[in-house]
């Protein structure tokens, strides 16, 4: 081993050190990565009228207006700082990209995050998995229970489930191990609400 | 404030420009480490020359202490950078099926893409075998995709799974890959 490398070896042993101490002396809460819930669950809970979860809309004024999840409130980031929260209270964020989630869930009081959830695809996965849920016409026994559970929700929603489409046409998301990017979604998202607003609801 | 292109610094037009420059760069540097010639890689599965260990987990360290100091100097935003999810079984099937084919042909995806632009023609055959292989994936994707998206485990890390802090878990790391370079260097000059 050259004198380079062990200094270099050096460095990082005192850079990691460094880390671990730094961390045990003041944990950085905020660093957590985001935790998630999916669309059929926030779903359930609406429809049970939990009285302990409030979500919020992190979208332009605008997008928000065209279409939003019923009983969502509209909210800048730096606004969940000032939000009032009854204890025991879950917060559900969806936004278009994951800086606002980000700036979101920072903003929040740091004994609130812990009951912080994002809807992870946003708006777009609420409309592939609840309000719009679509079954291929080759879809196989699992899909097709799958997709009585969401059209019963569809329907609560006031949403319209839509069977024997093309296989192209279904949702993909993580939930079918294909996640996207922040911009695919948004783009799937505003897609998916003119397509519901040229149909008049 | 980065990663730049999550906080608008580096649009998309910026982001396209830099990636063939950190593309180059990154080739170079695994040219230069010698990662280019298919039997100094396969060394490494005959323990004869373990500069693939060294150089990839050189490149983790740099990558992890720097990513670590950096947010927590608040240069950059670490839970903005994308954590790519995890399917286990999948992915313990692919690592399998990629260390095979790293042994048999001697190079892997980036190395083959530096050992073609150096004129090596095993590094061209690779290419070649990469993009039939992607092809029959895409092919066989219906019959693949139950195992393809088995084992959902979402976007998680080391620290989450055994419940402590990033910077232990750096730490840990860090002595891991140190105490793995001084037996790599025992191995390779007990090989001499």
């Amino acid at each position: 081993m050259t004198r380079l490398h062990t200094a270099l070896a050096l460095v990082a042993a005192v850079l990691a050190g460094a880390a671990g101490a730094a961390d045990l002396a003041s944990p950085v809460a905020s660093r957590q990565p985001l935790a998630f819930i999916g669309a059929p669950d926030l779903a359930a809970r609406i429809m049970r009228g939990d009285a302990t979860l409030r979500l919020f809309d992190l979208r332009t004024a605008d997008a928000y207006q065209q279409f939003h999840i019923p009983t969502a409130v509209h909210a800048a980031p730096a606004d969940l700082a000032d939000v009032p929260l009854e204890p025991g209270t879950d917060v559900v964020l969806y936004g278009d990209d994951r800086r606002a989630l980000t700036e979101g869930v920072r903003a929040m009081p740091a004994e609130r995050r812990s009951r912080v959830r994002v809807l992870r695809e946003g708006l777009s996965e609420w409309l592939g998995r609840v309000h719009e849920p679509r079954l291929a016409a080759d879809a196989t026994p699992e899909e097709r229970a799958e997709f009585e559970r969401a059209a019963a929700m569809s329907r609560f929603f006031g949403g319209m489930p839509l069977a024997n489409v093309p296989r192209a046409e279904v949702p993909a998301g993580y939930w079918t191990g294909t996640p996207r990017s922040d911009d695919l979604l948004a783009a799937a998202a505003l897609q998916s609400v003119a397509t519901i607003r040229r149909r008049g609801c | 404030m980065t990663p730049l292109t999550e906080t608008g610094w580096l649009g998309a037009a910026g982001a396209l420009a830099a990636a063939p420059v950190i593309g180059f760069a990154f080739g170079w540097f695994l040219e230069r480490g010698g990662l280019g010639s298919a039997p100094k890689l396969a060394g490494q599965f005959y323990l004869t020359d373990l500069t693939v260990f060294k150089v990839m987990f050189s490149a983790l360290l740099t990558a992890m202490l720097g990513a670590f100091w950096l947010d927590r100097l608040g240069v950059l935003q670490l839970d903005l950078v994308y954590l790519p999810e995890t399917f286990a079984l999948p992915q313990a099937v692919g690592g399998a099926l990629f260390g095979v084919g790293f042994l048999v042909a001697g190079l892997c995806p980036g190395t083959s893409c530096v050992a073609a632009a150096t004129g090596r023609r095993d590094g061209l055959g690779v290419i070649v075998g990469m993009l039939i292989g992607v092809w029959l994936f895409n092919a066989a994707f219906v019959w693949v995709e139950p195992l393809y998206s088995a084992t959902p485990m979402g976007s998680i890390r080391l620290t989450d799974l055994v419940d402590i802090p990033s910077g232990a878990g750096v730490a840990g790391v860090t002595a891991l890959a140190l105490i793995g370079f001084a037996v790599a260097g025992r191995i390779e000059r007990a090989d001499r």
